[in-house]
């Protein structure tokens, strides 16, 4: 049971994303993602569960290669779920209602949501404190409270592979760490797996299990957290001085100004 | 346990929601067509009806019930189904509940072709089906160059369809502007929404048939793709094949909604933003209401259109703005 990636060379137009990358991700961890602007972490993530893409046949899931997902997707969307960067809002929809698109490829086409669905949406919106706005248009939300619906969406879905694009987009330094300490909390708890693009590289070594770090030029690094966020890695990847602070066994690090 | 409470009530709203609905609109559509038989120029009565329906009515009665105001009725009401279902697909299509079945163009070729047609004075029966060719040959084109070198976008289709549909205008009026006299007030009512003539009802019929029953099995994936395509994608929507059987459909109806009547205006755009208001965001229940609930909207139109100033006929087209102006000016106030 894995999300395995072998040989996966990526490029948008001139820019190598990653050559020859092979990765595993397994139940119960939680990634890392790491790299500058435009590095291509969105798109790699996007690339591990995109059917349609020519890599699929370098992918597979759980032991079955993407490609053969083709007529099976809500199959795979029951595997595997993306919290995207940024979302459309077009049209006035409650919270729940949000809230419960999640539950789409749990359910045929004929299904009406049950007890059972809206429980599990509803248990979503208290994991991600917005139970109590759950009536409310979501059109009227701030920008944290709309990140926060969103996970609260994916919760819903419930995947064995979370795939996170910034999730802590928009939200506050106190939800950032209560969102995440929850996602780990779920991944070890229940056997899921994480997989998470960030900038923070200090919130990544506190949460993440293991780290990919994104080079450029299609290099690459993966290891466990501690190996991989070091104040020479950090230099190497942002192009920029890293300093690090020792406090109580842990450690923080900063871009020094220059 | 306050979680559960709270979530039967919602459970409640969703299931009920749709078994009180559905009924409702469909009584009161049955209405407005019983309404329409008896509203008009000659009135008639509640007792001649029943006598028409048994077949001992007087043959002018006979006639004008089952050969002028049924057929009529039946039209308007297959050309407001069509519209509304139309606007649902193309809101869902662009992402944008204000986009209604001719932001893409079909209307403007569905009325050159139609009015070509009348200028070499060919009948009814070319008409309509000069209007459905006209629609698909525009449809063809808003495809092949929104499709474009990179895939298709929302603003690429959307730039596409209103460029074709203003190149569409320009030529109508250069049509107006040549066509004889005594033509043109023929045209522009065409233009406005004319069911004033006899027009064969089933290909019309056909087409709401088939558009509503393909529609139906993609309602569940339309809830989804309101949230953007990745969004969609990423929950098990096979979005390209979505994108393009909305496309299909939605212009079919289109094209069978313009050739059955001209450009009916504002009925794809306000009906199913009202009924939204009213049932929310599952298509698999605004689908159906939509469509009852345009279908009454322009049997009432044109009940009114055909009355209110009788003998003289007004188009529908222009009795729906008339409502439908108001009534979207006070929608789009209230919204946030």
């Amino acid at each position: 049971m894995s999300i395995d990636v072998r040989h996966l060379s990526l490029a948008i137009g001139e820019t190598h994303i990653c050559s020859d990358l092979n990765i595993s991700f397994k139940p119960g961890e939680f990634w890392g993602i790491l790299g500058v602007n435009g590095v291509g972490k969105s798109t790699l993530l996007h690339t591990l569960i995109d059917i349609d893409a020519g890599h699929a046949t370098q992918i597979s899931i759980d032991n079955v290669l993407l490609s053969k997902y083709k007529n099976q997707r809500k199959k795979l969307a029951i595997k595997t779920g993306l919290l995207l960067q940024e979302y459309e809002y077009n049209f006035p929809c409650s919270v729940l209602e949000a809230a419960l698109i999640g539950r789409h490829p749990h359910l045929s086409n004929w299904q009406w949501e049950s007890d059972i669905d809206i429980n599990l949406a509803s248990q979503a919106l208290a994991q991600t404190n917005l139970m109590h706005l759950k009536d409310r248009n979501i059109i009227s939300l701030s920008g944290g409270e709309k990140r926060r619906l969103n996970i609260a969406t994916l919760l819903t879905q419930n995947p064995d592979y979370y795939l996170l694009d910034e999730p802590t987009n928009h939200l506050d330094l106190k939800a950032q760490i209560q969102i995440l300490k929850m996602l780990k909390h779920i991944f070890s708890s229940t056997q899921k797996a994480g997989i998470m693009v960030l900038h923070d590289p200090n919130l990544a070594y506190q949460y993440c299990d293991n780290i990919l770090l994104l080079f450029g030029n299609g290099k690459w690094a993966s290891g466990k957290t501690r190996e991989m966020i070091t104040v020479e890695n950090l230099s190497h990847v942002y192009d920029c001085e890293f300093e690090a602070i020792h406090n109580n066994h842990n450690q923080y690090f900063i871009p020094l100004h220059i | 346990m306050i979680i559960q409470s709270q979530a039967d009530m919602v459970q409640h709203i969703f299931s009920k929601r749709f078994t009180f609905l559905l009924p409702m609109f469909a009584i009161i559509a049955l209405l407005a067509i019983i309404a329409s038989l008896f509203i008009g120029s000659y009135p008639i009565s509640a007792n001649e009806i029943f006598q028409a329906f048994s077949g001992s009515a007087q043959p002018v009665t006979q006639t004008l019930i089952f050969e002028l105001r049924l057929p009529r009725a039946l039209a308007a009401f297959a050309c407001g189904a069509m519209l509304s279902i139309a606007g649902v697909l193309m809101q869902v299509l662009l992402r944008n509940p204000l986009a209604d079945p001719y932001v893409l163009g079909v209307s403007g070729g569905a009325a050159l072709a139609a009015l070509l047609v009348m200028l070499m004075g060919l009948d009814v029966f070319f008409i309509t089906s000069g209007a459905f060719a006209g629609a698909l040959l525009s449809i063809f084109l808003v495809f092949i160059f929104a499709h474009g070198k990179g895939g298709w976008t929302v603003t690429r289709l959307l730039l596409t369809g209103i460029v074709m549909a203003s190149g569409w205008g320009a030529i109508i009026s250069f049509v107006l502007v040549i066509a004889p006299p005594d033509k043109v007030h023929g045209m522009l009512f065409w233009l406005m929404g004319d069911l004033s003539y006899d027009r064969p009802l089933l290909p019309g019929y056909l087409i709401l048939v088939t558009g509503f029953l393909l529609t139906l099995p993609l309602c569940r994936h339309l809830n989804v793709m309101i949230w953007g395509e990745h969004q969609a994608s990423s929950l098990g929507v096979n979005v390209s094949r979505l994108r393009l059987s909305i496309f299909f459909i939605s212009s079919l109806l289109t094209a069978g909604a313009v050739s059955l009547a001209g450009g009916i205006g504002f009925v794809g755009l306000v009906v199913p933003h009202f009924v939204r208001l009213i049932v929310g965001n599952d298509h698999r229940i605004l689908v159906p209401i939509s469509a009852l609930a345009g279908g009454t909207l322009v049997v009432l139109a044109d009940t009114v259109a055909r009355s209110l100033m009788a003998p003289q006929q007004i188009p529908v087209g222009v009795i729906t703005a008339l409502l439908g102006v108001p009534l979207f000016l006070y929608l789009l106030r209230r919204s946030q």
